[in-house]
């Protein structure tokens, strides 16, 4: 394999996206030479490509707030500190209590937690107003002590003080644009323009509604600026990508079934790797099969990534056909929908919601499950999981005040978002700081619809399963983690010195890495095997039971590929090569 | 017979207090106000807040700059273009819609909104309150419904307040600070009621937090800057105390319904009681020991009532024993600013009327015994000030007054309680101060002027105080202990009020409770949107 960087042909284009490998190292170096930017992205001119951090950390902010001991600003008295001193909160008429002298005797510390590292200059106490005022709204929404009344008051005023449209005024400062997005997100809860009933229905991914409203060009022309300033996409593809490309190497016929394909831009990238070996060896036949909803216009749209896709790998001589599949009207995933064809290694691709995409889609935790179990019944030899990374759950609320208590799932799922895309903000804006106009776009137009949808299904609760991630549910399902491999890792690397100093890659486990912005995990890349398939026995009607239905000792199911050619042709697929 | 004079007096004493108070400088302004329902016959007289009228020119100029700012001020806001046109009304929901200028009247904090926020949100809250009473309909009704809990609803400060205050006694810091935060972005003492509210009971929390969790702890807070900007009585200008206090009776019955109901049962006492003795006895002086915070705003109506006692019965003369603030613990309302002295104009009044007037005052009860002559007819006035004491201080004052002697007892107090712990007396305080602001709001239209913010202002310092609050019966348990029996008021005296409160805002109402083993009616208790604020009662050594 090899880099490949030529531009791309054909009606979509793709910028900067391709497989890197461990060979192209020494071009990677510089971390700025690599990609031609300016050429792949039309709009954009990124200017300089200053990785100083400048600006206000928005994450350590919320850190420091949603951290108890740091929220009243007590230092860690051991070492002999002084209380450190806080920022004053109010500008006019500070009226503060002066600092203790004895920090240690006043509440709990706990060591190395970050207190206001470092005050930038922009004032931070209104950052921290706002994201008070953010934590009060989302309580006063939720829990025993709601108040309708209160929350309109708050956002009330907490719009004065965002007081311009998200993204629209450059001089507003990065918290306050991100505060302006999650008060729109808890105003849109409070007017009830969210659908907040009814977890099963889902809401229409934001940024396909966003995109109904906007030029679908913006929308297209954001992502890929997105695409460019940050890592969050690729780092997902590239991984996902270079574990299915070792685990098919050799195999003639390929075929992945891609839980939620959005734009398809990553199987373009999987298409130039293939065509590039560099053994010579021609490229296998590779088959995409699409998951898409029942009803809606999201079939539409998987139709349109299909035709995107064809049209790229006619032009770079990629074999290849497309068709889709689609779920039950209860999201489930049933492998009868799937046409199988002799001879093909089946891979499972399962890109689960994330903060800077476009594929906003969060389907119920059920109807992931019985896509993942689907595809092991299947027989698929890969699956890969990306998926975002929520902060470990917390138990030490011992000292929170029991009302806060009991309105804390919603505000703790509030505040996790805040912080996540806190983290993206300051991603964006330590990247580009001079870009504003750009990352404006790039907020209203993906990231902001992205927080509507995020703090709309915080509300209504339907991320409680899927929150410490889909490893823990695999392992116990009998899926096997398949360690990536160092190419992979390194690539990851290498991927992320072509961005801002901040980004880091963490290992979790042998199959999986994590992207974070400074101490922030956001998303993972994880590979599976599935557990074998048992002897064939019955007939695959509890091919779509998620959990039990894989489980080995159940015993309830096997096949002969053979057997599914015929018996699965449910839905034609249709090439549209 | 003879009741039916007493009860002719107490009405047209009455009458004095409901017709034409302080119409001199308020018609443009009052005179809707005063709607032809309230019973003048009576009236006439130049009863009521004239007296200071009659005080020399200079005042008079005073009390005119102070009325024309008040008449002013709504006159020029509407043709302001308020910079805050913009703000929200079209943000919330139409259910929600009148409170949705609140916020946007709030004070702000940014310099180049000071100067003309405060016109901008006159206009605005004006509006609110417009919306909100045209809601509130018809007498009486639609105060009743409001207690209801959409009403709490509404009440978003104290949703925040009594968190905090829990959190405070609690010592939970970083709730506190949350809490503080917040607040300190809602806090406005010029917004609407609930926004002052929040800046009122903020103060009161961010003072009360060094003692509950000590000072070094307290020294790592963030305290939002919540200094009252307007002081209290103790530190007001006389001129505006003085017209603060007038426009209040006028306004609002929070202390007028008391003190009208008390002078009717004192103009009752300094006759009745003589008349049941024996006739040739009428013409006994009458003493009248002030233990309240009327300021002497109450008694020009009382002086004037006696003069119109049928039969020329007026007592041949009066004296009023003031106890002054050193009397009792510090209460709200007691205190009045250095230069404050009201009894060169009673007295002036007094002449005029051509009633023999003496104003004595005392340090504390216990120099009233000396000033007590046989004969007269003694009463004393307990009105808004015992509540703030300590028990053992109220035992001890009433244990007082009982060994006066007296032939009548008026009790006034704030009818409200906790439940014993600090967070919970916060909560009651902060309930009945919410009736206060939310009253005083109605009051003054939505209109933000100097009076009501100084009145507003003493009547937060009454958050601070940690004396536990005491309902009616608690009180009525009180005064038995001490020795007295509960009189009640004549039904007279019941209607004549009901007329007068019907000049205020449709909020407020009366309700007579029966004492026990009394005939007819018994303490006469004031409700705001069907909440108590307190009640007046009647007592006489058992």
């Amino acid at each position: 394999m090899e880099v490949t960087m030529e531009d791309v042909a054909g009606d979509f284009e793709i910028s900067g996206c391709g497989s890197t490998t461990a060979s192209s190292t020494s071009s990677l170096d510089d971390g700025t030479g690599m990609y031609a930017w300016g050429e792949l992205s039309p709009v954009a001119d990124w200017g300089n490509f200053c990785s100083d951090d400048g600006g206000q950390d928005l994450h350590g902010l919320i850190e420091s707030m949603l951290c108890d001991d740091t929220l009243v600003g007590v230092a860690t008295g051991d070492d002999g500190h002084e209380g450190l001193h806080h920022p004053a909160m109010f500008h006019d008429d500070v009226h503060c209590y002066s600092n203790g002298s004895n920090p240690s005797s006043t509440t709990t510390t706990n060591p190395g937690t970050p207190v206001f590292d470092d005050p930038p200059q922009e004032c931070p106490e209104k950052g921290l107003r706002l994201l008070h005022l953010l934590m009060a709204a989302a309580e006063a929404l939720s829990g025993p002590h709601k108040s309708r009344e209160l929350a309109r008051v708050i956002l009330v005023r907490l719009k004065e003080m965002v007081s311009h449209t998200a993204g629209a005024n450059a001089a507003a400062s990065n918290m306050e644009r991100l505060a302006a997005h999650f008060t729109d997100a808890l105003q849109g809860l409070l007017d009830g323009s969210h659908p907040v009933s009814g977890a099963g229905r889902q809401a229409a991914a934001p940024a396909a509604a966003a995109a109904a409203h906007h030029h679908t060009g913006d929308v297209l022309t954001a992502f890929q600026m997105l695409q460019d300033m940050s890592p969050y996409m690729k780092f997902g593809h590239f991984t996902a990508n270079q574990a299915i490309l070792e685990a098919v190497a050799g195999d003639r016929r390929v075929h992945i079934v891609d839980y939620d394909i959005a734009e398809g831009i990553q199987w373009a990238s999987l298409m130039q790797a293939m065509t590039s070996r560099p053994d010579g060896v021609p490229a296998p036949h590779l088959r995409i099969t699409a998951v898409s909803r029942s009803g809606g216009g999201g079939a539409r749209a998987v139709q349109e990534a299909g035709r995107r896709l064809s049209a790229f790998a006619a032009s770079i001589g990629q074999p290849f056909s497309f068709g889709q599949c689609r779920l039950d009207s209860d999201e489930r995933f049933r492998p009868a929908t799937v046409r199988m064809v002799k001879g093909e290694t089946l891979v499972a691709n399962c890109v689960l919601h994330q903060a800077a995409a476009t594929t906003t889609i969060r389907r119920p935790t059920g109807s992931v499950a019985s896509f993942l179990s689907g595809m092991a019944a299947l027989g698929a030899k890969l699956v890969t999981v990306v998926e975002e990374e929520g902060e470990a759950e917390k138990d030490d609320d011992g000292d929170s005040a029991g009302d806060a208590e009991a309105a804390g799932s919603f505000v703790r799922r509030f505040m996790e978002e805040l912080h996540r895309y806190s983290a993206v903000w300051d991603s964006l804006e330590a990247g580009f700081p001079t870009q504003s106009r750009v990352r404006g776009l790039v907020e209203r137009l993906i990231l902001g619809p992205n927080i509507a949808g995020a703090v709309s299904r915080a509300y209504r609760g339907v991320d409680g399963e899927g929150r410490c991630g889909w490893g823990e549910w695999m392992r116990g399902s009998g899926f096997a983690a398949v360690p990536l491999s160092c190419f992979n890792h390194s690539q990851a690397r290498l991927l992320l010195g072509l961005f801002n100093d901040g980004y880091t890659v963490e290992e979790t486990g042998s199959n999986k890495i994590v992207l974070g912005w400074k101490s922030r995990r956001l998303m993972s890349a994880s590979v599976w095997a599935p557990p074998p398939l048992p002897v064939p026995s019955s007939p695959p009607e509890g091919v779509c039971q998620p959990v039990v239905g894989i489980a080995p000792a159940n015993g309830g199911f096997g096949r002969t590929e053979c057997d599914y050619i015929d018996s699965f042709l449910v839905e034609p697929a249709y090439a549209l090569v | 017979m003879k009741e039916m004079n007493y009860h002719e007096q107490e009405r047209q004493g009455l009458a004095a207090a409901t017709s034409s108070n302080g119409l001199d400088w308020f018609e443009e302004s009052i005179s809707s106000f005063l709607a032809a329902d309230v019973d003048l016959g009576g009236g006439g007289g130049a009863g009521g807040y004239a007296w200071w009228a009659a005080s020399p020119a200079a005042q008079q100029d005073d009390i005119g700059s102070v009325v024309a700012q008040t008449l002013s001020l709504p006159a020029a806001a509407p043709a302001a273009t308020s910079p805050l046109a913009y703000a929200s009304p079209s943000i919330a929901s139409p259910a929600a819609s009148s409170p949705s200028d609140v916020p946007s009247s709030k004070k702000r904090k940014s310099p180049a909104h000071k100067a003309s926020g405060h016109i901008g949100s006159n206009s605005q809250r004006r509006r609110a309150e417009q919306e909100r009473s045209g809601v509130g309909g018809g007498k009486k009704g639609g105060g009743k419904g409001g207690g209801a809990g959409s009403d709490r609803d509404m009440r978003w400060a104290e949703q925040l307040l009594n968190p905090c205050a829990v959190a405070v006694e609690a010592g939970n810091l970083s709730r506190v600070q949350h809490l503080f935060y917040v607040l300190g972005e809602l806090e406005s003492f010029s917004g609407d009621a609930n926004h002052r509210l929040a800046a009122h009971g903020l103060r009161a929390l961010a003072r009360r937090l060094p003692a509950a969790v000590g000072p070094a702890a307290a020294a790592v807070l963030r305290v939002p800057a919540c200094e009252c900007p307007t002081p209290a009585f103790v530190g007001a200008e006389p001129r505006l105390f003085r017209a603060s206090l007038i426009r209040f009776h006028e306004v609002s019955p929070w202390f007028a319904l008391p003190n009208a109901l008390a002078n009717a049962a004192i103009a009752q006492a300094s006759t009745c009681g003589a008349a049941a003795a024996a006739a040739a006895a009428a013409h006994r002086p009458l003493h009248v020991v002030d233990l309240g915070v009327s300021h002497g705003v109450q008694w020009p109506t009382l002086l004037e009532s006696l003069t119109r006692q049928p039969g020329g019965r007026a007592p041949p003369s009066v004296r009023l024993t003031v106890a002054g603030p050193g009397a009792t613990s510090p209460a709200p309302f007691s205190a009045s600013p250095p230069g404050y002295d009201f009894s060169p104009h009673l007295l002036r009044y007094a002449k005029s009327i051509n009633l023999d007037l003496d104003i004595g005052r005392v340090a504390t009860l216990d120099a009233v015994q000396g000033l007590c002559t046989p004969g007269e007819a003694l009463v004393v006035c307990l009105q808004f000030r015992l509540g703030h004491t300590a028990a053992e201080e109220r035992s001890d004052i009433l244990h007082k007054v009982r060994g006066l002697n007296p032939e009548l007892v008026v009790l006034s107090e704030l009818d409200s309680g906790g439940d014993g712990s600090a967070a919970g007396e916060f909560a009651a305080r902060l309930e009945l101060l919410w009736r206060f602001l939310e009253s005083t709001s109605a009051a003054f239209k939505g209109k933000d002027t100097d009076e009501r913010r100084l009145l507003e202002t003493e009547a937060g310092t009454n958050l601070a105080t940690d004396v536990a609050r005491e309902g009616r019966e608690r009180w009525r348990e009180r005064m038995a202990a001490a020795g007295f029996e509960e009189v009640s008021f004549g039904a007279e005296a019941v209607e004549s009020a009901k007329s007068l409160l019907r000049k205020y805002d449709s909020g407020w109402e009366m309700t007579t409770v029966a004492a026990a083993g009394a005939t007819g009616s018994g303490a006469v208790a004031l409700r705001w949107k069907g909440q108590p604020v307190s009640f007046c009662s009647l007592w006489r050594p058992a």
